[in-house]
């Protein structure tokens, strides 16, 4: 495909609200990963998470709008104004019927629901919000951003389990290979720290429950793995073309030239062991940005922390790589703030483009002693490396592959 | 209190607008712009805050504060 011009980042995190406080953190390998204290959820096989506690401090959405929102839909929200803020772009001068919005999520705005579902039964169906129908789903935020900037035109929210933010991405670069919209909003966001989308994580039963050590608990690839530990925020990026941003003086943070997905197709909750079908993925990105393998100079990993998902992916990986498999730095900074499920790939995106921009691979935190030898996992400390070109998987329940490929 | 003042009190702290927002004789979609939703949700409140059952027909967007009053002192006297 034609490559896409990234020019702005909007980034909502346990980790730091907007890319410099966000960057400052990862770089140094700062865990984020704490007990949960929005409620008490001591009682939850796994109650740690990459929480956001000071969102108002960085927001100017007015009360009269808040209250009609879930804090999903807010978190999208500032991501989008630090996006476009850092890309230099006043919406009002835009056309809205050529300005389009692709979002990803996987659980919907469960804070918002479980308060007023609660109301239901104590108080009946007049003790409901009448915003609860438009506040809960996982196409509320997109919504939401295109009612406050007034975009108009073609937009998606992909629910896509872990992987929706990633493919929000792709897709969006592919509708404006087509020249069919001047600019996208695109990206992800999650709140999944609520008492009943927590309790959907844990049954799920990936979470780490190492409560007794947060900064511990997540360990993608390591040996004594256990499960993910949960995270929140968004992460939203402007996307135009390349001749676009060049007329409008801009120099692009990063290109997106590459995107590849695939399904595995083989059971509800799993993926496929030998990474096959994410190896697919990975060849049908590499394809896409007229990339080979040599020029990939980074590996963003999914990294679900879980033996089927670590191994199954760096199966892929060996598959694609060959040899080189051994050399390129991989890495899965999500480590220090929670996997923020639909909003994950984004955020991995955004945390490449940054290793791109300062030739510096962050680590994998707590990957003490690798459960698969023959990587260059990064580890301790963040490591200075040039990449050109990098690679970014991201894996959703029941073995759905995306990969980007970004490049600067 | 003043029925109009309660009306007002009721609004501002509910759809979380200034109270300088609420005119006495104009719309509620002129003065605040309320939307549909909001309106549910005001005459629901409204109606507990006085007691008294109001339909979305007899209080709607283009109601003032004026007009809201009025209705509602009908149905309290009667």
């Amino acid at each position: 495909m034609e490559r896409i011009a990234i020019t702005g980042i909007g980034i909502v995190s346990p980790s730091g609200i907007n890319k410099r406080q966000f960057w400052a953190n990862i770089k140094a390998g700062r865990s984020f990963i704490k007990e949960i204290t929005r409620f008490d959820a001591s009682l939850y096989p796994s109650h740690i998470a990459g929480q956001i506690d000071e969102l108002n401090k960085y927001s100017n959405i007015s009360e009269r709008l808040l209250k009609k929102i879930d804090t999903f839909s807010h978190m999208a929200l500032i991501a989008s104004e630090l996006a476009l803020q850092d890309a230099a772009i006043d919406i009002k001068n835009e056309d809205p019927n050529l300005v389009g919005i692709f979002l990803g999520n996987a659980i919907g705005g469960w804070l918002y629901a479980e308060t007023e579902l609660r109301d239901l039964y104590i108080e009946g169906r007049e003790g409901v919000s009448p915003y609860m129908a438009s506040a809960w789903f996982p196409a509320a935020p997109q919504g939401q951003v295109s009612i406050y900037y007034g975009i108009k035109g073609f937009s998606k929210t992909v629910v896509a389990d872990r992987a929706g933010s990633l493919m929000a991405l792709g897709y969006g670069a592919k509708v404006l290979n087509k020249n069919k919209l001047n600019m996208i909003l695109a990206g992800g966001m999650e709140a999944p720290v609520s008492p009943y989308a927590l309790l959907c994580c844990n049954t799920y039963g990936a979470l780490s429950k190492n409560n007794s050590r947060p900064q511990e608990a997540y360990r993608p690839f390591d040996k004594k793995r256990d499960g993910f530990v949960i995270g929140e925020g968004a992460g939203i990026v402007v996307m135009e073309s390349v001749e676009r941003a060049d007329k409008r003086g801009v120099k692009p943070l990063a290109y997106i030239s590459g995107y590849g997905t695939t399904c595995d197709g083989i059971d509800r909750i799993n993926c496929e062991s030998s990474g096959k079908e994410l190896a697919r993925a990975i060849k049908l990105a590499l394809v896409d940005a007229k990339a080979n393998v040599d020029e990939i100079g980074y590996i963003s990993l999914d990294g679900a922390a879980i033996n089927l998902w670590d191994d199954s992916e760096l199966q892929a990986i060996k598959n694609v790589f060959g040899t080189r498999a051994k050399d390129i730095p991989v890495s899965c900074p999500k480590s220090m703030f929670g996997n923020l499920l639909g909003a994950s790939g984004a955020v991995d995106m955004i945390v490449a483009i940054l290793a791109m921009e300062h030739n510096l691979v962050p680590v994998t935190l707590n990957l003490d002693e690798p459960g698969l030898k023959g990587f260059n996992y990064i580890t301790e400390e963040a490591k200075e490396y040039k990449i050109d070109k990098a690679l970014v998987i991201s894996r959703g329940r029941g073995g759905i592959n995306s990969v980007l490929v970004v490049e600067k | 209190m003043q029925t109009k003042e309660k009306i007002k009190n009721v609004l501002v702290s509910l759809l979380k607008v200034k109270p300088e927002e609420l005119k006495d004789g104009v719309s509620l979609e002129e003065s605040i712009g309320v939307d549909s939703t909001e309106m549910v949700e005001s005459v629901i409140a409204l109606e507990k805050a006085f007691g008294v059952k109001l339909s979305p027909k007899e209080i709607a967007k283009s109601s003032s504060i004026d007009d809201i009053a009025k209705i509602i002192n009908s149905k309290i006297s009667v």
